[in-house]
């Protein structure tokens, strides 16, 4: 098929190697994820569903380094990742702006954070407001903002770092349908022009089959992985919009098997 | 808005005037209530401005608000700079909070006017007894709202600050202490009110100048409308920090006031 991921010989950009998660004590705690395995190549766009409680976001905040595993472990071109940091940048299904700080604070904190010299950060800051549209709001406060806006805010921040991975934590799912569907649109645009190496969660099938090249689908918990499934890349679809994207046969095949998959663990088949 | 602020003020205005000309009604020569218990407004007014150039027991009205206002601000202060950083490192550091908290969890439910008598043994009944009761007074809300502050920050902005490489100092002094700041101003408030409160009642038992000393006084003197001008500028004095701590949100956390425009949030 095209666009499936060959069997690679490069080391994957970020991989989570047999990562078990245990809220509270181990074997009477909660078992979040059990003995999950995912490499994300450098470039590709991996997709994770799951049901609800699945522990997909767990499976993020893992891969973010901001919770610690277990078992197992996480690395980056074959090294261990370390504390969490801006080589992994993270957008939040709550947005996570600070909200004493304005639009082009909370977008240059990284950056400042990082020792980033004050002329790149302005330089970076206009790319960043040019790319999500953001120019008129520089000085708005987050809580002046719509939640689309405010998410924009929120990947325009997380870009701007110039990340190695993007780790996004189900981005759209606080928003209503129309600002939704805009952005899927300008993910998928940006990952296009830009190739980022992402790793996104999401409960929305629709959502992963137009975004992913992989799709992760995860069993209920405690998660583990049920089935890959690889998406085609350079498919005339998937350089539209979703709207007709979702008409297109190879659209409709796709999601119709993924969310059979999914169907199985929701209804505990 | 403006409109309706208008017409709120005029409201408010016109309720003031009428509870004043029914204190004067009430209070008529030949009325039911004896002046002697409680005097008429016009009174009450000509007791004010003539307090202000001629001395009651020893100082002028002036010096008497002055003496009030420089012992509960230095009091508030002192408290907020021993509280504030006190109270968040509580919060940031938990084995300090185990350390201080049990001493402060004693402390705190005894009365800030229950220290009167032991200020009044150590410091005797000078301005120092009345700062450090004040200081008390202030310290309780200071602390805990300092603290409580500190909690109520979302874990989540924590995690954001970390995944874009800010160092755990980083995350205390620009996303902890600067989105806690609403709360922190609470805290103001309550810290304010908590030692204006103690402070008149400090000076009605240990002082020799300020409004709760000139209550007191009028009321043995049954100088009735000296003490309702005492009580009037208690409650108007209070009013006014208030609303003084309300402007320095304005300034210090412009955000806190923003206009939720979202709606599809």
């Amino acid at each position: 098929m095209t666009g499936q991921t060959p069997a690679n010989t490069a080391p994957p950009k970020l991989e989570l190697r047999k990562i078990t998660k245990w809220f509270g004590s181990e074997g009477a705690g909660v078992c979040a994820v059990d003995d999950c395995s995912l490499e994300v190549q450098k470039g590709e766009f991996v997709c994770v569903v799951g049901p609800s409680g699945c522990g997909k976001s767990t499976l993020m905040t893992i891969g973010a380094g901001l919770e610690a595993p277990t078992e197992g472990g996480v690395f980056v071109d074959s090294r261990p990742a370390g504390p969490p940091g801006p080589t992994r940048s993270v957008v939040f299904q709550k947005f996570a702006l600070f909200p004493s700080e304005t639009v082009e604070q909370n977008i240059k904190f990284g950056l400042q954070m990082t020792g980033v010299s004050a002329r790149e950060q302005e330089s970076r800051l206009s790319e960043q407001l040019r790319i999500m549209g953001l120019e008129g709001f520089r000085k708005a406060y987050p809580n002046e903002l719509s939640g689309g806006m405010q998410q924009r805010v929120a990947i325009a921040r997380a870009l701007v770092m110039r990340p190695e991975i993007l780790l996004m934590d189900e981005p759209f799912g606080a928003l209503d349908a129309q600002t939704r569907t805009i952005l899927q649109e300008e993910v998928q645009r940006l990952h296009r022009e830009k190739h980022y190496t992402v790793l996104f969660i999401t409960h929305s099938v629709e959502e992963a089959v137009y975004l992913g090249d992989r799709v992760v689908v995860m069993t209920k918990r405690p998660g583990q992985i049920k089935k890959v499934i690889h998406l085609p890349r350079d498919v005339v679809w998937k350089t539209g919009d979703i709207e007709r994207a979702a008409e297109h046969p190879e659209f409709i095949e796709f999601r119709r098997e993924i969310w059979g998959l999914v169907r199985e663990e929701i209804v505990g088949a | 808005m403006g409109r309706i602020d208008a017409i709120r003020i005029a409201s408010g205005m016109g309720a003031i005037v009428a509870w004043i000309l029914i204190w004067a009604w009430l209070t008529r020569p030949g009325g039911p209530v004896p002046t002697l218990y409680f005097p008429a407004p016009d009174d009450v007014w000509t007791k004010f401005v003539r307090m202000w150039v001629r001395p009651y027991i020893g100082s002028t009205l002036i010096e008497h608000i002055l003496s009030s206002l420089y012992i509960v601000l230095f009091g508030w202060t002192v408290a907020a700079v021993v509280g504030i950083p006190l109270g968040i490192a509580m919060a940031w550091w938990t084995k300090l909070k185990w350390i201080v908290f049990p001493i402060f969890q004693l402390i705190r439910p005894v009365p800030p006017l229950a220290w009167i008598p032991l200020t009044i043994l150590w410091l005797g009944i000078g301005d120092t007894a009345r700062m450090s009761v004040v200081f008390i007074a202030a310290l309780v809300p200071w602390l805990m709202n300092s603290m409580l502050a500190v909690y109520s920050v979302d874990k989540l902005l924590i995690d954001a600050g970390k995944a874009l490489g800010a160092s755990d100092r980083q995350i205390l002094m620009r996303i902890v202490c600067r989105t806690a700041l609403p709360t922190l101003v609470a805290g103001a408030r309550m810290a304010l009110g908590s030692a204006w409160s103690t402070l008149v009642a400090a000076e009605i038992l240990a002082a020799t100048a300020g409004l709760g000393y000139v209550a007191v006084n009028a009321s043995q003197l049954l100088d009735t409308d000296v003490l309702l001008v005492a009580m009037f500028l208690i409650g108007i004095l209070g009013i006014s920090l208030t609303a003084l701590i309300t402007i320095a949100q304005r300034f210090l956390a412009p955000w806190s006031f923003a206009d939720v425009r979202g709606t599809n949030r």
